[in-house]
């Protein structure tokens, strides 16, 4: 008997986190290029300035409104796996991040802190299938 | 965590997916617990042990708790 991959269930959990991500990074995209068209064009005063150049960011909390909501959507095994992942994805940017800053200790330039979201969202990717493995 | 989940399912005719569906969980989590790999939290226990129309304790084997432990 076929056995489908996914139930009904996961696949309504799975296009409405898809397409909250898409809808919010799209959103991310054209703020961060309004933004700087703004700020490159425009004269403002100094808080204007810096409530313009933060736009950006306010997608990234809906980003993790729409993680949170996917991990209580998920059954209690996969929200295991992916808090094990991303438990694993807090620890190696921590460990870089620390690393990193000892660099800067000895003359490296400084490192703007927005890699930490691309790496935990990278080692929280990577280190899921391994995560899962144990559960097989 | 030892358990009769593979051999009621059998019983029953049911998929592992078809199982997934009735406990609103996914089909790598029956899986898991078929193998013995994840031991289920009491709540999706007894949603399992309504499921079958059995007591927990026919369906889980809890001499077999350190195994997994």
């Amino acid at each position: 008997m076929y056995e489908a991959k996914q139930t009904s269930r996961e696949q309504a959990v799975g296009r409405r986190y898809f397409l909250q991500m898409t809808v919010l990074m799209t959103l991310y995209v054209g703020i961060l290029f309004a933004s700087v068209h703004a700020l490159q064009s425009g004269n403002f005063s100094p808080l204007f300035t810096d409530l313009i150049g933060v736009t950006p960011a306010l997608p990234m909390f809906g980003v993790v409104a729409a993680v949170i909501q996917f991990m209580l959507s998920i059954d209690e095994l996969q929200r295991q796996v992916h808090l094990e992942a991303l438990a694993i994805a807090a620890g190696v940017t921590a460990a870089l991040a620390i690393t990193y800053t000892f660099l800067e200790g000895v003359g490296l330039p400084h490192s703007q802190a927005w890699w930490a979201f691309v790496c935990i969202d990278a080692v929280w990717a990577i280190s899921l299938p391994f995560v899962r493995r144990r559960y097989q | 965590m030892k358990n009769r989940i593979r051999v009621l399912r059998a019983e029953h005719e049911w998929s592992q997916a078809e199982v997934a569906e009735r406990l609103g969980i996914a089909r790598q989590t029956i899986n898991a617990l078929e193998t013995g790999k994840y031991a289920p939290s009491l709540p999706l226990a007894f949603k399992i042990s309504k499921l079958f129309n059995l007591p927990v304790e026919q369906i889980f084997d809890p001499n077999s708790m350190e195994e997994t432990a």
